[in-house]
C-alpha cells in the first residue's frame, strides 16, 4: 500500500502548532457564560431591562480550603535538625488547629536553584528560608512580599529586639521583606587542648592583633600545626563577614556603604591585607596546599591553634572536633576593633495564597520564644535577638563563652557587604578568585587587590547605575 | 620389536608452554589492572568504613582506617531514624522501572529505524536527537519546570517517568552504534521469507543486542537510582521523595554532614546493585555467540 | 530525432522506499512526538532567552544579540572559559577513550577472578558521590595525598595539584577517569559481538596479537568506540559537577569551565539570558565538532550493515 510520504516541513510545522496549541489551551483563562441585565432600547424611547446571556471571561479562583489552611514552607535543614524544626510545627500545629504545617526541606545549594524555578511557575511555597547573599536579587525581583504592615501591627513581635544590622540585610527601597533567623559576628575560637600543650596563656578579652600574632607564633610546630588557621581554613579571604573583620582593625574599609566601588585599596585596607598576608611568609598559618590536607578543615581535626569562628561554625565543631575548645572575641587593631557579621531568614513569597496566616506562623516562629526554641537551645546559629542571649550560652554544644558572639554583635560587627548591589554574585567571585590566588602563592595581596579593584569598581559602577 | 615408528620426543622450551603462556598472560593482565583497581576502589571502602565509624572518628588526623568501635547501628539508625528509606526505595523503584522499560522500548525502536530504514532527513533528525545532549540543563531546567507546571504535572512522577518513553539520546546512540554492526545477511534471508521490518526487529536483531539491551538497562536504572535535582524540584510531598533525596538530607548547610550515617545508607543502596552486577555479568561478556554467518 | 532539453526530474522513489520511509518515520514517531511535547519547548525557550537580559526570576526584557556581543566584549572570562575547555575535554576523551578500550580488552579475558575486577572498574559510576570528592581531595592533596606518595617513591616531587593553577585542570582530567568503568561496560558489550571466526582466520595467516588487535579488534569495535568519542566529547564540554565541588573555577581562572561560567550566570549572577546565551555558544561548538567527527568518521569506522 502506497502511503505518502510526510515532507520533513510538513512535520516541522505540524509539531510547532500540536505544540503551540497544547501550551496555549493550558494557560488559557477560563471562557465561561454568564447571564447578566442589560438596558436595552426596545422602541423609540422606550427601554427595557432584559436578560440577555454573555460569555465572559474570567479566571477561575481556586475554591477557599475547607478545613484547615495549608501552609508550606520551604527549609534547608539536614535531617537532623529537621526533627527539631518538626517539633515546633507540632507545637504550632495545636496552638492553632486551622493551621496545617507542610514541610520542604532541600540543601543549601539545590534551595538556591530551585526557588527562582519554583517561582517562575508561580509555585512558590507560602513561606521561604532565604540566605542573605539572595535576599537583595529575590527583594529586588519581587519574589517575597513586604512585612512593614504586618511588623507594624504585631506589637507582640517586637521587631525592635532584632539586631538593625541583621534587619538591614533583608530592606528594599525602605522597606523590610524578610525577617532574620540568625545573624552572627566571626569571632576567635581556640583550641584548648593545644594551648595546655604548650603551656601558653589562653586569649585574654581585650587581646590585640599583636597578642594574637605572638600567639599564634608560639603555637606554630613546622609540619604539624599552626597558629591560626583563617576562617574557614581561609587567612587571605575578603568574603563578607570576614573581610571586614581583617581590614575594620586597621580602620579600613572593603566597599563603600552604598555598593558603589570597592575600596580595599585605600593604604589602611592594604595596610591591614599586607599584615594578614605576612603570617603566611612567617608560615604560622597554612597555604592552599597545606589547608586542603584536611576535609574537614585544619582547625576540625585538631592542627590549628586558633581559628575564626562564626556561630554557624559551632555544629561542625560539635559534630567532628575531638578536643576542648573556647572563643575570645577578635583582636583589636592599631585603630579599633571590628569584625563581619552575616545571617539567613525566613520570608513570605508571592505566591501565598493566605499571606496574613503565613505571618501568624513567622510571628510565633521568629519572635523570642520561638528563636529560643530554634536555635537558642540548639546552639545552631546564633538568633538574631538580644534577649535570645542567656537561652544560646547554655545550649550544650556551644563553647563556654560563648557570650562574646552576642558581645560582638551587641559592640563591634557590622553585616559585611556586599549585600545590596545587583552585582553581588560577580563581585564575591572576583575576590574569590584572586584571594585564592594569593593564598595558593601565585599572587601577592598588593596585585592581588589592584586586580579586584580594577576588575570589580566597573560592576559595581554599572549596577549602581542601573 | 624395534619401534620405529615412534615420533621422537621434542622438548619445547618452558617458555612456550601452554601452561607457561596462561600463566603469563594472567600475571600480565593483573599487573596492569591492579594498580587502576586500587585506586578506584578506594572512595567504596571510605564509604563503607565511615558507614562503620562513631562520627567523631571520621576525620581524625591521623586519620583512622579501621574504625573502633564497629558501629553496625549506624546501617539501622541511618535507614529509619530520620527519613522513611523504606518507603523512598519503593519510590525510587516505580520510577526507575518506569525508565528502564520505557527507554528500552522507544530507544530501540528509534536506533532501528536510524540504523537499519533508508528515509529522507534521516540525516539531520539524527543530528536533532544528539543535538539534545547538547544544551546544558542549567538553562533549560527553568522552562522545563514552567512547562511541567502549565499542564499540573508537578509534583507527581509524571514528569520523571514519561520523557522516558519517548526515548533517551545516549541510548538511542548507543542502540544504533550496536545495531550498524549486525551484518545484514540475516535481514535479506528473513526478508525473503518473508518477515515485515518489524518482524526483522523482534527475531534478528534483538536478540542478537542482548549485550547492548543490558547495557541500556544498566544505565537507565544506574542514571535514575542516583538522580537527585529532578526529583527534588518536581516533588513537593515529602512522602514521594527518592533514595538520592533522602542522602542529601544528611547534608547539614553548616558543614555538620552526617557521614556516618548518609555513607551507611549510601552503601546498603549500592550493595544489592553491585551484587547484581558482579552475578549478571554473563549477560555483558559472551552472552551471545554470533553465529548464523558462515566466514 | 533531437531529444527535447528538459530539466532533469527529481527520481521517484519507489513504492518500496516509500514503505520504508514511512516505517523510519514510525519507528521514530515516539522520540519525535516525546522532543515536541517534552524537550523541545524547554530548548526553544533558552533560545529565545538569550536574546533577553531575563535574571532568571521576573525581569526579562528583549534586548537582541547583546548578550552574544557582550560575550566577546565585556565578559572578559569568555575566551579562557572557552580555552579551557577545550584543553579539559580533549585531554580527557583522548586518555578516555585510549584507556578504557585497552581495560575493556584486557577485562575480557577469561581469567579467573576478572569478574570481580570488572565490578571493581565500575564501582565508581554507582558509588556516592560524596565519598568520591572526599577521596579525590585526599589523593590529590600534595602533603598527604597516595597521589604525590606514590610519585616520590619514584623519586619525582610531585606538583601541587588543586593549589596550583598549572595543575588543577590536569588533576581534573586525571578525575575524569574515574568514568572509565562506564565506557568500559559499553566496550565489553562491544567486543561480544566480534565473532570468533574473525580471530581464527586470522591465527590462519599468521597473524600475532597485536597485528589481531589492530585488524580485527579495532575495526570490528570502531562503531562503539566511535559512541564513546562522540558521547565523551558532548560530556566533557559539559563537566561541571567536579568544578562545582571541588576547585570553583580555581586556582584563578584555571579550571573555570564553560558550564561552570554559565551556572554561576544563570542562578549567582541573576543574568540567565546570558547563561542561556552561552548555552547556545556551548550547542554550536558541540555540534561542530560532533559533525566533524562523524564526517571523518567515515573514513575509520567500520560498520559490518554497509
Amino acid at each position: 500500500m502506497a502511503k505518502k510520504s510526510l515532507s520533513r516541513r510538513k512535520f516541522l510545522i505540524g509539531a510547532a502548532s500540536v505544540s503551540g496549541a497544547a501550551i496555549l489551551a493550558a494557560c488559557a483563562p477560563q471562557v465561561v457564560e454568564k447571564v447578566v441585565q442589560q438596558t436595552v432600547v426596545v422602541k423609540e424611547n422606550v427601554q427595557q431591562t432584559v436578560e440577555v446571556p454573555v460569555q465572559q471571561t474570567v479566571i477561575v479562583e481556586k475554591a477557599a480550603p475547607a478545613g484547615p489552611v495549608v501552609l508550606t514552607a520551604a527549609h534547608a535543614w539536614e535531617a537532623a535538625f529537621e526533627a527539631h524544626q518538626e517539633e515546633f510545627d507540632n507545637n504550632f500545629m495545636k496552638a492553632n488547629p486551622n493551621i496545617f504545617i507542610k514541610r520542604v526541606n532541600s540543601d543549601w545549594s539545590a534551595h538556591n536553584q530551585i526557588v527562582p524555578t519554583w517561582a517562575a511557575a508561580g509555585e512558590l511555597p507560602d513561606i521561604i528560608y532565604v540566605h542573605g547573599s539572595r535576599a537583595f536579587p529575590w527583594n529586588k525581583e519581587g519574589i517575597l512580599i513586604t512585612v512593614d504592615n504586618y511588623v507594624s501591627a504585631d506589637k507582640p513581635f517586637d521587631v525592635a529586639g532584632i539586631w538593625p544590622e541583621a534587619l538591614k540585610l533583608y530592606q528594599f527601597n525602605g522597606k523590610q521583606f524578610e525577617i532574620p533567623y540568625d545573624h552572627g559576628p566571626v569571632i576567635m575560637g581556640y583550641n584548648m587542648d593545644l594551648f595546655d600543650a604548650a603551656k601558653v596563656e589562653y586569649p585574654k578579652p581585650d587581646w590585640t592583633v599583636d597578642d594574637f600574632v605572638a600567639t599564634a607564633k608560639k603555637l606554630t610546630i613546622p609540619g604539624k600545626q599552626w597558629g591560626y588557621s583563617g576562617y574557614y581554613g581561609n587567612t587571605f579571604d575578603l568574603g563578607n563577614e570576614i573581610g571586614i573583620a581583617l581590614v575594620g582593625g586597621w580602620g579600613g574599609e572593603v566597599f563603600t556603604d552604598d555598593e558603589s566601588k570597592l575600596v580595599v585599596d585605600s593604604p589602611e585596607s592594604v595596610e591591614a591585607l599586607k599584615w594578614w598576608a605576612d603570617m603566611y611568609t612567617q608560615k604560622i598559618v597554612p597555604n592552599a596546599a597545606e589547608s586542603t590536607a584536611f576535609p574537614s578543615g585544619v582547625w576540625v581535626a585538631g592542627a590549628a591553634a586558633m581559628f575564626g569562628l562564626a556561630t554557624w561554625g559551632v555544629p561542625q565543631m560539635h559534630d567532628f572536633g575531638n578536643f576542648k575548645y573556647d572563643v575570645a572575641p577578635w583582636p583589636k587593631g592599631p585603630k579599633g576593633q571590628k569584625t563581619g557579621s552575616f545571617g539567613s531568614g525566613y520570608g513570605i513569597t508571592k505566591d501565598s495564597k493566605n499571606p496574613d496566616v503565613a505571618w501568624t506562623y513567622m510571628s510565633q516562629y521568629l519572635n523570642v520564644d520561638g528563636m529560643n526554641f530554634m536555635w537558642a537551645s540548639s546552639g545552631r546559629g546564633s538568633p538574631a535577638r538580644l534577649a535570645c542571649k542567656e537561652t544560646y550560652m547554655k545550649a550544650a554544644i556551644n563553647p563556654p563563652n560563648a557570650g562574646y558572639f552576642y558581645d560582638a554583635m551587641d559592640k563591634y560587627a557590622v553585616t559585611g557587604h556586599p549585600y545590596h548591589t545587583a552585582a553581588s554574585g560577580e563581585v564575591a567571585d572576583i575576590l574569590g578568585k584572586y584571594c585564592g590566588l594569593v593564598r595558593t602563592g601565585e599572587m601577592t595581596p598588593e596585585d592581588a587587590i589592584a586586580n579586584i579593584v580594577k576588575e570589580a569598581n566597573p560592576k559595581l559602577a554599572a549596577a549602581a547605575a542601573g | 620389536m624395534e619401534n620405529a615408528l615412534v615420533a621422537p620426543v621434542q622438548t619445547i622450551p618452558w617458555y612456550k608452554t601452554v601452561k607457561f603462556r596462561k600463566t603469563a598472560q594472567v600475571v600480565l593482565v593483573y599487573a596492569l589492572i591492579i594498580p587502576g583497581g586500587i585506586i578506584l576502589i578506594l572512595p567504596f571502602l571510605w564509604m563503607v568504613t565511615t558507614a562503620l565509624k562513631v562520627q567523631k572518628q571520621i576525620f581524625t588526623f591521623p586519620p583512622v582506617f579501621i574504625p573502633n568501635p564497629v558501629m553496625w547501628s549506624n546501617f539501622y539508625e541511618g535507614w529509619t531514624k530520620y527519613v522513611p528509606f523504606t518507603r523512598y526505595l519503593f519510590n525510587t523503584l516505580e520510577i526507575v522501572t518506569n525508565n528502564v522499560v520505557g527507554n528500552l522500548v522507544s530507544c530501540v525502536l528509534a536506533a532501528y529505524g536510524f540504523a537499519r530504514l533508508k528515509a529522507r532527513g534521516k540525516e539531520i533528525i539524527f543530528y536533532m536527537v544528539l543535538g539534545t545532549m547538547m544544551v546544558p540543563l542549567w538553562v533549560t531546567i527553568i522552562p522545563q519546570y514552567v512547562l511541567f507546571s502549565k499542564i499540573h504535572w508537578t509534583n507527581t512522577y509524571l514528569p520523571l517517568t514519561v520523557p522516558a518513553w519517548f526515548g533517551w539520546p545516549f541510548f538511542i546512540f548507543l542502540l544504533r552504534q550496536f545495531f550498524m554492526s549486525i551484518p545484514r545477511d540475516l535481514d535479506d534471508a528473513a526478508r525473503i521469507d518473508g518477515a515485515s521490518t518489524w518482524g526483522i526487529l523482534w527475531h534478528i536483531i534483538l536478540p542478537l543486542s542482548k549485550p547492548a539491551l543490558a547495557t541500556v538497562a544498566v544505565f537507565a536504572f544506574i542514571g535514575n537510582w542516583n538522580n537527585f535535582l529532578g526529583p527534588l524540584i518536581y516533588i513537593r510531598d515529602t512522602d514521594k521523595y527518592t533514595l538520592a533525596i533522602g542522602l542529601q538530607r544528611f547534608q547539614g548547610i553548616y558543614g555538620n554532614v552526617q557521614y556516618h550515617y548518609m555513607m551507611a545508607v549510601a552503601t546498603i543502596i549500592v550493595l544489592p546493585i553491585v551484587i547484581v552486577f558482579f552475578l549478571a555479568q554473563n549477560l555483558f561478556v559472551k552472552g551471545i555467540v554470533m553465529t548464523g554467518i558462515k566466514g | 530525432m533531437t531529444q527535447a532539453l528538459s530539466t532533469p526530474k527529481k527520481p521517484k522513489l519507489s513504492p518500496l522506499r516509500r514503505k520504508e520511509e514511512f516505517e523510519f518515520y514510525l519507528s521514530i514517531l515516539p522520540w519525535i512526538i516525546g522532543f515536541i511535547l517534552f524537550t523541545g519547548g524547554p530548548i526553544a525557550a533558552s533560545m529565545f532567552f538569550s536574546l533577553t537580559d531575563w535574571t532568571g526570576l521576573t525581569t526579562r526584557n528583549f534586548i537582541g544579540i547583546q548578550n552574544y556581543i557582550a560575550m566577546f566584549t565585556t565578559d572578559k572570562q569568555f575566551l579562557t572559559v572557552v580555552a579551557n575547555t577545550f584543553y579539559y575535554s580533549f585531554a580527557s576523551v583522548i586518555l578516555g577513550t585510549i584507556g578504557s578500550v585497552l581495560v575493556a580488552i584486557l577485562m575480557n579475558q577469561k581469567i579467573p577472578g576478572i569478574n570481580v575486577f570488572r565490578t571493581i572498574y565500575y564501582l565508581p559510576s554507582v558509588t556516592s558521590g560524596v565519598a568520591i570528592a572526599i577521596m579525590f581531595m585526599w589523593l590529590f592533596n600534595p602533603q598527604l595525598g597516595l597521589i604525590n606518595y606514590a610519585l616520590s617513591l619514584l623519586g619525582i616531587q610531585g606538583p601541587l595539584w588543586l593549589a596550583s593553577s598549572t595543575w588543577a585542570m590536569p588533576a581534573l582530567i586525571l578525575m575524569s577517569l574515574w568514568g572509565i568503568g562506564g565506557n568500559m561496560i559499553v566496550l565489553l558489550a562491544g567486543l561480544q559481538g566480534i565473532p570468533d571466526h574473525l580471530y581464527e582466520a586470522a591465527r590462519i595467516d599468521g597473524a600475532n596479537k597485536v597485528q589481531e588487535f589492530f585488524n580485527v579488534t579495532i575495526p570490528m569495535l570502531s562503531p562503539v568506540i566511535f559512541y564513546v568519542m562522540i558521547v565523551s566529547i558532548i560530556g566533557s564540554f559539559q563537566i561541571f559537577d567536579n568544578v562545582y565541588v571541588m576547585t570553583r573555577g580555581g586556582p584563578g581562572d584555571a579550571t573555570r569551565v564553560l558550564v561552570y561560567h554559565l551556572y554561576q550566570n544563570a542562578f549567582e549572577y541573576q543574568k540567565m539570558g546570558y547563561s542561556s546565551a552561552l548555552a547556545w555558544i556551548l550547542f554550536l561548538i558541540i555540534m561542530a565538532l560532533t559533525y566533524l567527527q562523524f564526517r571523518f568518521g567515515r573514513s575509520w569506522v567500520y560498520y559490518e550493515s554497509e
